[in-house]
């Protein structure tokens, strides 16, 4: 316990990716995509794309779960559409954010995940939307939203408010939806394994 | 999403032989150009090259599928968002009764789409043309982190694996009777018993998959990482990588005049 | 042939944030060339211990340490795991967890640690060929590794390792996850490099195996050494029998034959003595 001091940034940012964290990630890239398709296969109308995320920010922390993100997007990108490839700053930012949160010991309490869930759904929103107009000028012609979104402009006449709006009401069920998941499944999580990881737990309790 | 899998298929042509560089290059400087260039004549052209580009690979069919598929319906949206509500309006063109619509709104919207497509086009091209191997082996020749490689490689190969391992359970789950229809909130509670399973066998397979990593010299520092895959550097590639980084200084320089009203 | 190759020093081990040693005390030796087994129920350690030989102990597992694991004169816990490849290399049960996940190819994929050691394209041929031709893989060499059966993958597994020239082999459990033919194929290889003069040092559930191959075999339970003897002294001793390890077959018969008095001989093992004692019993 005596040892234990304050890491540096580089320091931390150099442990969070070891090899047994970076193993972590094509799985975590995995379970975002099947996530996506088994809301397909159970014709729910969701993501649920982040779960994977969530799970390695409890795991290896903030920049692992950004990396995961930004391979998710990538992924996506090379074997679906290219069109994912400017989202990959808002998997980044929702990663970057969950996995803050998780250090700052938002995990271990009900509130502090709902508090996190609400953060992300913002950062999502926002910087979602931020790229869909100035990537795309409003529309990427992939989803349901973009409908939803010329209907809401036809309505408003504004583009920024529409966008934001129906992206927000669409993330906000989303985001709420796949913590609760990914909160169980962190909680699944055996000991002897998470002890080999534990990015927000104290080291070494001794005795023998 | 469709099932994944390995997108890349041999066929033997010149487009499939370059470099793994030269077609990096070649997405950013085509993009990057059309991007910077002030209107979208530019772009539109390259599309049109990279048709022919596709031909050469044998590739025409699904790429032309890809450009209108994607193209025929962002073009629409856009006119219509842009077109009719964009700020910059200012010469209105049409009157569609509910709607003006101008023509600053239209031109942007066809900068935007004429730069997407070129770079989804090139990008596309590039993607199934390459083995992803031979890419990666390139890049990290180039100085890419080994760890970089790894992981793109890693996904490509596990995300599919994990797919298979899916459906499996999924079978099993259903043959158990386990719920996978009817309402909302039934099909919501069948997530879990089915997801759980392979997270849980996933992480446990990923700490072992780190250990023959580690055993194999995994990250070792100081150590040129080399491979096993051949990537060739021919007369052809060299020319061709100085061709496409000429055409983006000369995009580039063609832009700004064109910018400040000189030509 | 009497070199010592690996000595294990009072080594003891726990992982991170648990309340039992995995490992207690661990004494033992292994001589070059030799063919050295660890048997013991499930939990008993000996995963954990394959894993400190190769120094995944202490460098990719956390926990408490204490003692020494020395590996042809180097030290487990002052070297790194890539270091140790060189000597020392470990194959272990789910054949699909010890591919590296970045190959197209078998070949590629046993090429995967000489290009972290950066060898030329060029070596690399060669020893994959050498490699392949070894594992009895060369016909599918240009298979997508992804794609092939257990058996066949363990055999990828096992070639990945053994071409970073290690001299030792520390297998665990290799061929409990493969059908009897694969698993065979799998110790045929083993027996052949063992006799070429490489160590082995293998955990296994198959008892009869373990008593036709091993020098000596060494006894685990929850954590520490129970026994380390030839196969007649383990498998002929009803109290190392008690620590929940199983017994061949011809130990068994050796045994009720002696009990009813039809021999008086020691317990053999192995399948040839075995029949050569049935058979006096018989005469007698």
């Amino acid at each position: 316990m005596s040892k234990k001091k304050k890491m540096s940034f580089g320091e931390s940012l150099k442990a969070q990716f070891s090899t047994k964290s970076l193993v972590l990630i094509p799985i975590a890239v995995g379970i975002n995509l099947i996530g996506g398709t088994l809301c397909s296969t159970l014709k729910l109308p969701l993501f649920l794309d982040m779960i994977g995320t969530i799970v390695v920010a409890c795991l290896s922390g903030p920049w692992v779960a950004a990396l995961c993100g930004l391979l998710t997007n990538v992924f996506l990108a090379l074997v679906a559409n290219p069109v994912y490839l400017p989202y990959s700053i808002v998997s980044i930012l929702c990663g970057l954010v969950t996995g803050y949160m998780v250090k700052a010991g938002m995990f271990r309490k009900v509130w502090g995940v709902i508090l996190t869930c609400l953060a992300c759904t913002l950062t999502n929103t926002i910087s979602a939307s931020l790229i869909t107009i100035f990537v795309y000028g409003g529309a990427t012609g992939v989803t349901g939203s973009s409908v939803l979104t010329a209907t809401l402009i036809a309505a408003t006449k504004d583009i920024v408010m529409s966008v934001l709006s129906s992206s927000m009401l669409e993330n906000l069920i989303d985001k709420g939806i796949t913590f609760v998941i990914a909160y169980i499944l962190v909680k699944k999580i055996p000991k002897r394994f998470m002890s080999q990881y534990a990015v927000d737990s104290d080291d070494d309790e001794d005795e023998d | 999403m469709a099932k994944v899998t390995n997108t890349f298929v041999p066929k033997d042509t010149v487009i499939e032989h370059l470099n793994p560089m030269v077609k990096i290059i070649g997405v950013f400087s085509l993009g990057l150009g059309s991007l910077i260039f002030p209107n979208s004549y530019l772009g539109f052209a390259i599309v049109i090259g990279l048709f022919f580009v596709a031909g050469a690979a044998k590739l025409l069919k699904d790429f032309a599928k890809i450009m209108f598929g994607f193209g025929i319906p962002i073009t629409v949206m856009l006119l219509f968002i842009q077109g009719c509500y964009s700020p910059k309006n200012v010469t209105i063109i049409a009157d569609l009764g509910f709607a003006k619509v101008g023509l600053e709104g239209v031109l942007y919207a066809l900068k935007i789409v004429s730069t997407l497509l070129v770079f989804l086009g090139a990008f596309y091209i590039m993607n199934k043309t390459t083995y992803t191997g031979k890419l990666v082996a390139a890049l990290t020749g180039t100085g890419m982190p080994p760890k970089a490689g790894y992981l793109v490689l890693a996904s490509l190969n596990v995300v599919p694996q994990m797919q298979r391992r899916m459906s499996v359970i999924q079978e099993a789950q259903s043959a158990r009777g386990v719920e996978t229809g009817g309402g909302m909130i039934a099909r919501l509670k069948a997530y879990i018993p089915l997801l759980g399973p392979v997270v849980m066998s996933s992480l446990t397979d990923a700490q072992e998959r780190g250990m023959t990593l580690e055993t194999r010299g995994f990250g070792v520092k100081g150590v040129k990482q080399t491979s096993y895959v051949e990537v060739a550097n021919t007369k052809l590639d060299k020319i061709l990588k100085t061709i496409l980084i000429l055409f983006f200084v000369i995009v580039t320089v063609v832009s700004l005049l064109m910018r400040m009203n000189i030509i | 042939m009497d070199k010592v190759v690996v000595e294990v020093k009072d080594f003891n081990f726990r992982y991170r944030q648990t309340k039992r040693k995995a490992l207690k005390n661990i004494n033992f030796t292994v001589k070059e060339g030799s063919f050295f087994c660890i048997i013991g129920s499930n939990g008993s350690g000996k995963s954990t211990l394959c894993n400190a030989l190769v120094g995944l102990i202490p460098h990719y597992f956390v926990g408490k340490v204490s003692g020494d694991v020395i590996i042809d004169g180097v030290s487990a816990a002052e070297s790194s795991i890539a270091g140790l490849s060189a000597k020392i290399g470990l194959v272990f049960q789910n054949p699909f967890n010890q591919l590296s996940y970045t190959a197209g190819s078998v070949a590629e994929e046993l090429a995967y640690g000489l290009g972290n050691r950066g060898m030329s394209r060029e070596e690399m041929i060669k020893k994959v060929e050498y490699v392949a031709k070894l594992m009895r893989i060369e016909h599918i060499i240009h298979k997508n590794p992804l794609e092939l059966s257990g058996g066949q993958v363990q055999r990828v597994a096992f070639g990945s390792t053994f071409i970073m020239e290690p001299r030792i082999l520390v297998l665990d459990e290799c061929t409990t996850q493969l059908d009897p033919l694969g698993s065979e194929e799998i110790f045929d290889i083993v027996k052949e490099l063992n006799q070429k003069g490489i160590t082995v040092i293998m955990v296994d559930h198959d008892m009869e195996r373990v008593a036709r191959c091993a020098d000596q075999i060494m006894v685990l339970d929850q954590g520490e050494v129970v026994a380390i003897d030839t196969p007649q002294n383990i498998f002929g001793n009803p109290e190392i029998a008690a620590h929940k390890i199983g017994i061949p077959d011809f130990a068994t018969i050796c045994r009720v034959l002696k009990e009813k008095g039809y021999t008086d001989k020691e317990i053999e093992v192995r399948e040839e003595e075995t029949i050569e004692l049935v058979k006096e019993a018989m005469a007698g």
